[in-house]
Parts: C-alpha cells; structure tokens; sequence
C-alpha cells in the first residue's frame, strides 16, 4: 500500500504503522518508547502526527499505515506540541545542562562526561554521549522548561552487582519494564506507585537480585537516559566499534556484538533474539579488564618470578625444554584455546618435543575441568590454572602461559601473559562441535601474546621454524575448516538465564574471583567490599556529621583539632578515607578552633571521594593533614567580587568574611545548575554585602552562571577592585576570560592532583606565567590571568584511566563498619 | 513453606477492624476462589487483604504463583490504588478528615496533634503496633467537620483538646507526647 508522509511518498508493507513506514523510507519521527523487540505501546507521545481525516493528532506508533493517508510529521503545531511533551517529561530528569548557555563552551573544555555519584547534569552523566532524550531536545528545539524542574531526591541505587540505578535521572519511558517482561517472561520491575511517585521498582523494596534479576542487562541496554547503567563500563565512554563476534565462555556460542573503546573491550550484547547471560553481558569485559592482567614474561629467580624481556624468557625456555624431548614432557591446555592454538601446541609437543603427552583437558559446562599427568613427565607447560600446585611440585620445569593470577604461579618457572577471548582471532568449537569464528576485537594488555605465537616464539629458538606463523588464519587454512557464525537464533532455545547454570570458570581460573559482582550468587564467597569503615571509639578524625546537603555534594564535620587551631581563610587540608585511598585536598570551608572541628563540602567524584561520603558519622577517616596552602591575602582591597561554583561555593565563605572583617565591600555571586542544587544560601547571603545565586536553567534567582551575574553588575556601571573565584577549572577560566580584557586582578584557587601536600612531589605542578609552581605549597591562589588553564585540565586528566578503573567494579558499593586494629590508629 | 504468621488477640473491646488470625492455609484459600486468569488480579487481592489484614509478602507469593504473574508485578499494580496496604495494621485506626470542610474548620490542626501525640507521620502506624494515623479526604460529613473516625465510629466537631481523650482509651498517654 502507499502513503502519502510530508509529501514523498512511502510505500508501506502489510502490518506496518505509520511510524513503520516512515522509518523505511528514511524518515525520522521523534519516539522514545519504541522499541526494535517491542510491541507499540503509544506512552511518550513524541511521535504525534497529523493525518487526514483523522481527529487530533494520532500516534504514529500504534496507527496502522493504511493506503492513501497523508501524513505530515513535521508542521508547526506538531513541534510545539512535542516541545510541551518533552518539556513535560524533562521536568524530572535534571535538565540544567540542556538548557545552558554555555553548553557548547563547556563541552568543548570537558569532552568526556565526568564521573559522579548521583548526576545532576549531562556533564556528569555516563549516558552523555548516547543519550536520546539530548538529542531530541536539540530536534525539537527545548530551549526552557515550562515550570521549574522536580528532582525526587531518590538514592542512588549500587546495592546490586554490575548494575548502578538512579531513579533521578529516569523519564518513566517504560521500556526497562517491558523488555524484562519480553526477555524474561515474568517481570522483574514494574511501575510502582502512583501519580508523582511513581517510580520503577521491585516488589516491596526488594534490589534487583532478591527480585529474582538475571542480570542480563536488557534493561540497560533499552534504557534512553542514563538511570540504568552498566557499573564497569559506564565512565568509559561511548564505544568506537561495535564488532560481530561469538561469546566463547561456555559451549553455547552465543552470536554477540560486542562494544569496545580505543581498544578495550567495554560489553558484550546479544547479537540474536534473546539476552544472553550475566557472564557474556557484564563478566566478560571486566574479566579482560582485570587490573591483575599479567604484563610482561617473568622467570623464576630463586624464590621470585622476576620481569625479563620477551627475548630472554624464551631464550631461557628453549634452553630448558631442549632438556626434556621425548615422554618426560607433557603440554596441557583445554577446549577454551581456540583450534588454531591447540594445533600448533600439539605440533609443538609432538614435532619439536618428540614427546606423546598433548593433554587435552574437555571442560564442563560450567568451564571447569582438571587434568591429570601421564607418568614420568618431568616438564610441563600449562595454559591456565588446569592443575594443582600440589600435581605440580615433583617436576623439574613448569611453564605458564596464562593472563591472570593463580597458585600455579608458586610453582611456575616461567610465566608468558597471554591473549584471550576479544584479543585473539581463531576458532571455537561450541558445544555442537561446529566452529564459530572468534574476532580480534580489543587490545591485550602489556606484551602479551596469543598463545600460537608465544609456543612458535619456543620452537623458533629450538631450531624449528614451522611453527612461526604471521596470522592466525594461516593456521586455520592448515586446519582446513570453515566457521560459520551462529544464525540469529530467533526461536527458543534461548541461552540458559539461570545463574546457577552460567559458566563459572574459564582457562581453570574461577571467574568470580577477578569479576566481583560475580561473587554476590555464590552464598560462600568471601563479597567483595568497596569501603571498610573504622568506626573504633579512639583515635582522631572522626566524622561528627554528614549530610548530603545537596544531590552529590556533602557536607563533613570532621574532629581534627591540629588542623582547626591553625587553619585561616583560603587553606586547605588534606584527606584520606582510608589507608589506601589517594590523598585528596579539600577546601577547609569552616572550622571551629574551640571545638576542633572542621568542615569539608566533598563532591563524590570519584572513588576516593565515593569512600569518604560513604564513611559513617562515627566513623573515621585514616588521615587528615593540614592546614596547607597559603592562606589568601586579607586586606582592604575596595570592592571585591567572589565567585562559586559547584563544591567551591563551600569553599567562599571564610574568605567573604575575612575579606568583609578587613573593610571591603564583598560581592558573592554562587552558581548551581537548578533550585535543588543551591546550598548555603544564608550563611553566604550573611557573609557578604550583595549576595547573587544564580541558577543555570533560571529556575530561582539569576539565570546563568556566577560569571554572567558578574558581568551584568559590571555592564550596569558597577566596578571591582578584586574577583575572586572557587569553583571547578571552567567556571574559574570563564571569571578569567571575562576579567582579563577589563585589567580586574583575579585570584583563582587552583585544585590539581596532590600527593603530599608539601611541595616534594611535584605532582600538582601548574604553569603561572612563565614560571612553574607548586600548587600545593605556593598557593592555591593564582593570579587568573596567568594560568595555562589547558595545562590545568589535561594534568587533572592524567590518571583518568585508573579512576574509571577503580570506580568501575561490579561489586555492589557498600560500607563495612569494623572497628580497626589500633595499631593503626596514632595520630600522624 | 513459611512458617504461620504470628498472630495476636484481639482487643477485649471489640473496637478491632483489622486485626486478624491468618495462617497459610487461609491465604491458599482465599486465592483459590479466583480463577487463575489476570483479571482476577484485583479481586484477589481485595480477597487477600480482607483474609490477612495487608497484603503480605507470603500472600502475594501464592498469588503470583496461581495467576502465573511476577510478585514484581503485582506489588506494582497493588501500589497504584490506595486500597491496599503491605504493612501488618495496628490494632486500631483513626482517620483524620483533611476534606475542604474539615480543612476549613482546622482539621489540618487535628492532624498535627494526633502526629505529635502519636510521634507518627500520617500513612503510618505507631511503633507499638497501637494505632494507624490515616488522612482522608473526606468522610462524607461535612456539616459535622472536623471529623475524624475511631476504628469506623464517627467522632464529629473535633478539636485539638479532644485529642487525648480520644486516644485514652486506646492506650495513649499525654505523658508520652513527643517533646
């Protein structure tokens, strides 16, 4: 049948909706409840349409094409229709940053989300990058929301493994809800409550796990905002490939998609019909991912595996292995290798070492599997955890070659880092003996290998040549075998979603001791644990009070009396959640020298900062050092303007008032993205002679950033002697750009990396001018105007990697509280 | 199999509404009267709290079970209407009108007190398992506002000083008001 859609016309298929046919042809209506593996369901609205003949404006998702509609999708009325639609919807998602006038700027400055407990913006948001309600704002024009937004102050949810949810951030689009239901027959999560309650939930309160969740990540693969997302992958950023490959960890051969970013290997999805299972969704990449990867050859050195070159581990194990031709050797490897690998480790066993022992261990479904030794081997070579040390300690030589740690290690005399699973290219044997073809799709860490390369590395220097291949695929001509993906399985059987079922081994190593989430199905292990908390009654720098005093921002009452005695206006200190927690500065935004307390507003950024906002009142930190820095200048400067931003506005009040106290006029001027986010309002307000809140999206006082508030009271005649501004690197570089043409002396606290706080390191380095200085003992004030503020941001980026690493593990983030050996407990 | 819940006497005054001896086989019952098809959903469910009193996490069990519907689910449809309750009821109810009436006549102020006598918010029960403080919107008699209702007895042209005898005999004491 044929359709008329804006004029062009469509030709549509039997069954098909309007928004079918439209999609055919090309063209683009706005939806967010639509989805690919889901019925119509007609909720969100967004893809009103107008049609001939018909009353008001129909849905083009549940509207049946029928032959000679005309359609239009893109009037007037229709936009402003989806505009009130969207900013409806918005109103409970926090939407500051969609709204903001200095988005382009601010994007451009930071252009990777950073990372946060609780988001309140897009920059803030691992969904950034991918997220469809963004986009739509931009397509529908939504430059203002209708009303003030409502932000339900929910707690983050990180209680379950692998999976982080933040009902704040959620629109109430219903696709989670549905394909759980589609996926896995009966729900998991529902709509629950009414009105403006309504929220997505489990029966009685219960987390995704005790609700009976399989964890096979449809919901977050579906969801459009950044609610539900992935805990290992999230900060990562969006994938630059996505790469058809099949999942190898059991003998399914699940035909997957996998995402990957610069080489790393960031989820697995189902590339058929049906989810595929905990493992290959959200174990795998964290699994290749492992921080405890090994890197480089090592070669026992007495009692010591010891890091050698590449050259010299496999000189010294042709040397060995030369020893041992003939039946006193045995090579033992299972079906995880691929087909290639295993051939050219049996040519290697049979042709260079003459020996018969190719051991072949067949795992189980769930991977496991042990080999035993023929009698007499003397020299071994392993590709995993297959054999127990104890099976181990009468031989003479052990090779590993293997990619994560296990206690074959104590008896190994040579280990080799191998390259599994995404990193290598071969074949695989599923469980019905036909072979699926296994992509290179990311990078192995440090120097390792695939295994036929390692083993062919050996027979090279044993004088046998044959075994050097230049790729994989020579191997597999050799084999003389076809692969063939597996079909899109669109009928059942589906992968088992029985967690008891999934794999649980791979290469003899138990995958839930390198995947933590992993460990929250197995009622005997030990569970992994983000925070322990000291809450022993002795001992200093206990928190006195915590509050959230805004969504993400907290405010600590910490007892340190050294610190509080001598602290002034503009010092900082620096804190230690617990022992192996970096070192983080913190502004001291009060203090109270009787008492000996102080006052830190922490934003969770990171994990350093997640450990101290999750420590217990009553709980202590490790460490608490300071007063540091050098305290701000007070004098009587005139007229002065202080500027803050985000965990800087804490930071405003004991320099207003010790500027105030010396006689100047003081102007302070706080931004915060919506109503919700202001803090410290009075105090502020009290502490100055004009107070301005600004609010990014309007919605109370101001509308715009400290910086805009500046420059009207500039614009309006008013003038200053002094701009002062706390806040993070781009609000402090606007203050500069708009100072810096009117000649205005701008100080900026600058906040780098810190490591020791006494200037010997040298990590919080800055560029001011033509000098380099320390930021931690020369200032942290600056003169503005001099600061190399690219330098500023790339060195606060320098370890970014190793933070969305530490922050990603799929355990649940949860807080032990124990009371801690006191022998850790002095005072420093 | 769970254990039978614990149950308790009933009030010798005969004021109780809600309180009730249950056991499994009661909830198995009272689910067997529906067919097991989704639309029979909502009448169960009514069924189940008339049998218990609330709709209890071990009912919605068997309930799921029969109607082949996800415990997730179903708490999901059952939050949607104020009908339904998941917390164990105290032993007696007073239920505060907040209706235009009553508001006008101060009913906002007779709330307070019973929140403050009982140390409660509205929508919950008391830790003693005494009492449930409920607003409503309206009790349909509005020439007697403000009204509250003890157990389903009317008490009308209420007040703040009438609060504690009303909850005397329930076994409130003034002494224990929240300071």
């Amino acid at each position: 049948m044929k359709l008329s859609i804006n004029g062009i016309e469509v030709v549509a298929q039997s069954g098909d909706t309007v928004l079918d046919a439209a999609t055919r042809k090309g063209l683009s209506i706005q939806h967010l409840c639509t989805h690919k593996a889901l019925k119509p369901f007609g909720a969100c609205r967004m893809c009103l349409v107008e049609i001939d003949g018909m009353r008001g404006y129909p849905p083009s998702c549940t509207t049946p094409a029928a032959e000679g509609m005309v359609v239009r999708t893109n009037t007037e009325a229709l936009r402003k229709l989806q505009r009130n639609i969207l900013g409806l919807t918005m109103l409970e998602h926090p939407s500051a940053c969609l709204v903001c006038g200095k988005r382009a700027r601010c994007e451009e400055y930071r252009s990777k989300p950073e990372k946060a407990g609780r988001t309140t913006g897009c920059h803030t948001c691992n969904n950034m990058k991918h997220c469809s309600v963004r986009t739509m704002t931009e397509d529908v024009g939504l430059e203002r929301l209708p009303v003030p937004p409502l932000y339900h102050e929910r707690p983050l949810e990180r209680s379950n493994p692998f999976i982080d949810r933040d009902l704040n951030l959620c629109i109430l689009c219903g696709l989670c809800v549905r394909i759980c239901k589609k996926h896995q027959g009966e729900g998991v999560i529902d709509f629950v409550q009414r009105g403006s309650h309504t929220h997505i939930g489990e029966a009685f309160g219960h987390t995704l796990k005790e609700a009976g969740c399989t964890f096979c990540g449809s919901c977050v693969d579906a969801c459009p905002t950044g609610t539900l997302s992935d805990r290992f992958a999230k900060w990562y950023g969006n994938p630059d490939h996505v790469s058809a490959t099949t999942c190898a960890f059991c003998g399914e051969g699940c035909a997957v998609l996998t995402d990957s970013v610069e080489g790393k290997l960031l989820a697995l999805h189902s590339a058929e019909s049906f989810p595929i299972c905990v493992v290959g969704r959200f174990a795998a990449a964290e699994l290749l991912n492992s921080a405890e990867r090994f890197l480089v050859p090592k070669i026992r050195v007495g009692k010591n595996l010891r890091e050698v070159t590449r050259d010299a581990a496999v000189a010294a194990v042709a040397e060995q292995l030369g020893n041992y031709r003939g039946s006193s050797f045995a090579f033992v490897c299972d079906t995880f290798s691929t087909l290639e690998d295993r051939r050219v480790f049996e040519q290697f066993t049979r042709e260079v070492m003459q020996s018969p022992n190719f051991v072949q261990v067949t795992v189980d479904a769930k991977g496991a599997g042990q080999a035993t030794l023929p009698e007499g081997v003397k020299a071994a070579v392993l590709t995993g955890a297959l054999l127990s040390p104890e099976a181990l300690r009468g031989l003479d030589y052990v090779v590993l070659i293997d990619f994560l740690p296990s206690a074959v290690l104590e008896v190994a005399h040579a280990v080799f880092p191998a390259s599994v699973f995404a990193e290598v290219s071969g074949s695989f044997s599923d469980g019905s003996g036909t072979f699926r073809p296994l992509r290179r799709i990311s990078d192995a860490p440090g120097q390792s290998l695939p295994d036929w390369q390692t083993v062919g590395l050996w027979a090279e220097a044993m004088g046998a040549p044959q075994l050097t291949f230049a790729a994989s695929e020579e191997i597999t001509a050799q084999l003389a075998i076809e692969t063939q993906a597996r079909v899109a399985r669109n009928e059942a059987p589906a992968p088992s979603q029985d967690i008891t079922k999934c794999p649980a081994t791979f290469r003899g190593h138990a995958l839930a001791t390198f995947v933590p989430g992993l460990r929250e199905f197995d009622p005997d292990a030990p569970k992994a644990v983000q925070v322990v908390a000291s809450t022993s009654e002795d001992g200093p720098f206990r928190i006195l009070s915590k509050e959230e005093i805004v969504p993400n921002t907290f405010k600590l009452v910490i007892h340190a009396p050294a610190v509080a005695k001598r602290a002034k206006a503009g010092q900082f200190c620096i804190a230690m959640a617990d022992e192996t927690s970096e070192r983080v500065p913190y502004t001291l935004c009060d203090w109270d020298a009787e008492a000996g307390t102080i006052t830190l507003v922490v934003l969770e950024k990171g994990q350093s900062s997640r450990k101290l906002i999750l420590l217990p009142e009553g709980g202590r930190l490790a460490h608490v050092t300071g007063p540091l820095g050098i305290p701000f200048e007070v004098k009587n400067y005139g007229r002065v303007a202080l500027a803050g931003g985000c965990y800087g506005v804490g930071a405003v009040g004991p320099v207003a008032r010790a500027l105030r106290a010396a006689g100047n006029h003081v102007t302070v001027a706080v931004e915060a993205r919506s109503h919700y986010l202001t803090y410290l309002s009075k105090q502020l307000a009290d502490a100055s002679d004009e107070f301005i809140q600004t609010t990014i999206d309007g919605s109370t006082g101001f509308k715009g950033h400290a910086v805009d508030a500046i420059e009207a009271n500039l614009k309006a005649g008013g003038h200053y002697d002094l701009v002062v501004a706390i806040g993070c690197p781009f609000m402090m570089m606007l203050v500069s750009e708009l100072t810096k043409p009117l000649n205005i002396p701008t100080q900026v606290s600058l906040n780098p990396i810190m490591l020791d706080g006494t200037g010997m390191c040298g990590a919080c380095r800055v560029t001011v001018g033509d000098s380099v200085k320390f930021a931690c003992v020369d200032g942290p004030f600056f003169d503005a105007h001099l600061v190399d503020w690219e330098e500023v941001r790339d060195r606060r980026q320098a370890y970014s990697h190793e933070e969305v690493q530490s922050v990603g593990l799929s355990a649940p983030v949860t807080v032990i509280e124990k009371p801690v050996d006191q022998h850790h407990c002095v005072a420093h | 199999m769970l254990p039978p819940f614990p149950t308790e006497k009933k009030v010798k005054n005969g004021m109780c509404t809600a309180q009730k001896d249950w056991g499994m086989q009661d909830i198995e019952a009272a689910v067997a009267r529906h067919p097991a098809h989704r639309g029979s959903l909502i009448p169960a469910l009514q069924d189940l709290q008339e049998t218990c009193g609330y709709l209890a996490p071990e009912a919605l069990a068997v309930l799921a079970k029969h109607l082949s519907i996800s415990v997730n689910e179903i708490y999901g449809v059952a939050t949607f209407y104020t009908q339904f309750r998941f917390s164990k009821p105290a032993r007696h109810k007073i239920q505060v009108c907040q209706g235009t009436a009553c508001h006008v006549r101060g009913g906002h102020m007779v709330l307070e007190e019973f929140e403050q006598m009982l140390d409660v918010k509205a929508g919950e029960a008391t830790k003693d398992g005494q009492v449930d403080l409920e607003r409503v919107a309206c009790l349909g008699c509005c020439a007697l506002a403000p009204v509250i209702t003890v157990d389903g007895l009317v008490h009308a042209n209420m007040g703040t000083r009438k609060v504690p005898a009303i909850l005397a005999p329930l076994g409130v004491k003034e002494e224990s008001k929240a300071t």
